[in-house]
């Protein structure tokens, strides 16, 4: 997938999904699958999960715009169900998150390895313009080292989600943070949690593999 | 396992069930934003439902070493921190008109919705008093359930903390805890439990819920400390037992079971033949262990009747009440507290 350049777009735009330029996005659709159950990290989870079918979401639309300082994605997808504020102790919000491998050849499926972390940005329905920055080097290793610097914004609109995540293309900290830079080519993956089948954690469906990702230059 | 474990030993013959323990609790810990509805600490009627309602048919735990799934309680079943029409009664002028009622939707359940009903017809009805707080488990199926390690066991005294840090809401650990005694904060987003009053501990001072006990309820120790009331009753005379124990998770609180008065036959007469609590019921709470245990209770009792000493009737009745916390009796009020 390609991420168009936008010269001089302000990130009040990125963040907008429904501003114009996403509208000229050349994005991909993405085939989503649940998370393997044997690789969730503990016991009760596993148990709890083995009769009950998990990643809702089957498919998502992705798009990516940049504009030489901040990269943004715009996930897309199906949903009839908005579920923001878990009003009780059951109810789970919706989420998204595109990750990126840090250190080429991170696995995927096991949200890395030591030594070979992914980062992954994240939105959550019930807080919907705190983004997060998550690192993880192995299942059940994800820790979230950054509050400030990922912006997200969803819009839930006749049965759709609209979300934008959006972090700067290079960004300071010794965490292992991706550094992404104009012109060149990386992979990204995306995860998708459905608040109202109760998915969280590991509970989600994914992209299975990483996919190329292309910045445009600044030309 | 933790080096050493601190734990507590309930003794539901003394409970009278005033809500002091709870009211102690929610005083110091659950008075923050999202915690409205949060009783660390309760005090149920038994037989009963109790709090939240149902939480013994709920799931979680384990069965032959395998973690079992779990319910999440909702937050009626925990019961919703109700409003009440104070600023009316006490400061609308209407002190003599008014009665303090429940603002909004009228409840049908809260967290002691049930109380002193019981079971059983009279004139042997019968209940008793059955007080809870986090077990502290040596084996915490929350602990285990959690996917980003956000709960610990303390080596040096066993007691599990949330890490509010690392907790992400995903409310596993509800679902794994058979005893349901962790609630979920709708506003920090966060699972939240009894603490075992970790910061009285550190300094010294029992948990709140022992100290302010008025009925003496409540003993607190290392398990290992062989000069605290804790090893006496637990490992000792082997008296108090753990609740549900075939939740597999090696519970850290104990009871010394209820014995409740005789009952009456047909005529009126005292009919010592039967226990007037059923010893399935008992069991059915406590495992075939309760059995043993109101046995050695009986048998002491029929001692000091005899006019025999009995260390274990002088442990529960516990003559010096700072001998009840295992050596943590310093009074809090000479310490300078400072919020963290």
């Amino acid at each position: 997938m390609l991420a168009s350049f936008v010269r001089g777009a302000p990130v009040e735009w990125l963040l907008d999904p429904g501003a114009d330029p996403w509208n000229k996005a050349r994005g991909e659709k993405l085939v989503l699958a649940a998370t393997p159950l044997a690789l969730q990290p503990t016991a009760l989870v596993r148990n709890a999960w083995a009769s009950r079918s998990y990643g809702a979401v089957g498919a998502v639309q992705v798009s990516a715009l940049h504009n030489g300082e901040v990269l943004a994605f715009r996930l897309q997808w199906s949903d009839p169900s908005e579920n923001r504020d878990p009003e009780d102790n059951s109810a789970f919000p919706d989420a998204a998150a595109v990750a990126f491998p840090v250190t080429p050849g991170a696995p995927l499926v096991t949200m890395g390895a030591p030594g070979a972390p992914i980062n992954a940005w994240y939105w959550r329905a019930d807080s919907d313009t705190q983004g997060r920055q998550v690192v993880a080097e192995g299942i059940g290793s994800s820790r979230t080292p950054d509050l400030s610097l990922v912006h997200t914004h969803g819009i839930w609109k006749g049965g759709d989600w609209s979300v934008v995540i959006a972090r700067a293309l290079r960004v300071e900290g010794a965490e292992p943070f991706v550094q992404l830079t104009p012109g060149a080519v990386t992979e990204y993956a995306v995860a998708v949690w459905e608040g109202s089948n109760g998915e969280r954690g590991g509970i989600k469906s994914f992209s299975v593999g990483w996919r190329a990702l292309e910045l445009a230059p600044l030309a | 396992m933790s080096k050493r474990q601190l734990a507590m030993v309930f003794d539901l013959n003394k409970c009278l069930g005033c809500q002091t323990c709870t009211i102690a609790c929610k005083r110091l810990w659950t008075r923050e934003e999202g915690m409205d509805y949060m009783w660390w600490a309760t005090v149920n009627t038994m037989p009963g439902r109790g709090t939240p309602r149902d939480w013994e048919q709920s799931g979680g735990g384990f069965r032959d070493g395998e973690a079992q799934p779990g319910k999440l309680p909702s937050r009626k079943d925990f019961g919703e921190a109700w409003q009440f029409n104070h600023d009316e009664v006490f400061f609308g002028g209407k002190g003599e008109s008014a009665h303090l009622k429940v603002v909004g939707e009228e409840p049908d359940w809260g967290p002691n919705w049930d109380e002193d009903q019981g079971a059983g017809e009279y004139p042997n009805a019968y209940y008793f008093y059955l007080p809870r707080i986090c077990n502290h488990c040596t084996h915490p199926a929350c602990l285990e359930a959690c996917p980003r390690k956000a709960i610990v066991k303390r080596e040096e005294d066993g007691i599990v903390l949330i890490d509010e840090d690392r907790c992400r809401g995903y409310r596993f650990c509800m679902e794994a805890c058979p005893y349901k005694k962790i609630y979920f904060n709708h506003v920090k987003k966060v699972s939240q439990k009894c603490i075992f009053c970790f910061p009285r501990v550190e300094q010294g001072v029992a948990p709140a819920c022992a100290r302010q006990c008025p009925g003496r309820v409540r003993f607190v120790g290392y398990l290992d400390d062989q000069n605290g009331p804790i090893w006496k009753l637990v490992e000792k005379w082997k008296v108090a037992i753990p609740l549900h124990p075939e939740f597999g998770t090696e519970p850290n609180v104990y009871y010394v079971p209820p014995i409740a008065p005789p009952r009456f036959d047909a005529d009126g007469n005292v009919d010592e033949t039967k226990p007037r609590i059923p010893d399935e019921y008992l069991v059915s709470l406590f495992g075939p262990k309760v059995l043993d245990s109101l046995q050695i209770l009986k048998a002491e009792m029929e001692k000091t009747r005899a006019g025999q000493k009995s260390e274990l009737l002088d442990t529960l009745i516990a003559y010096e009440w700072k001998t009840m916390f295992g050596g943590l009796d310093r009074d809090p009020a000479t310490i300078e507290w400072k919020k963290g």
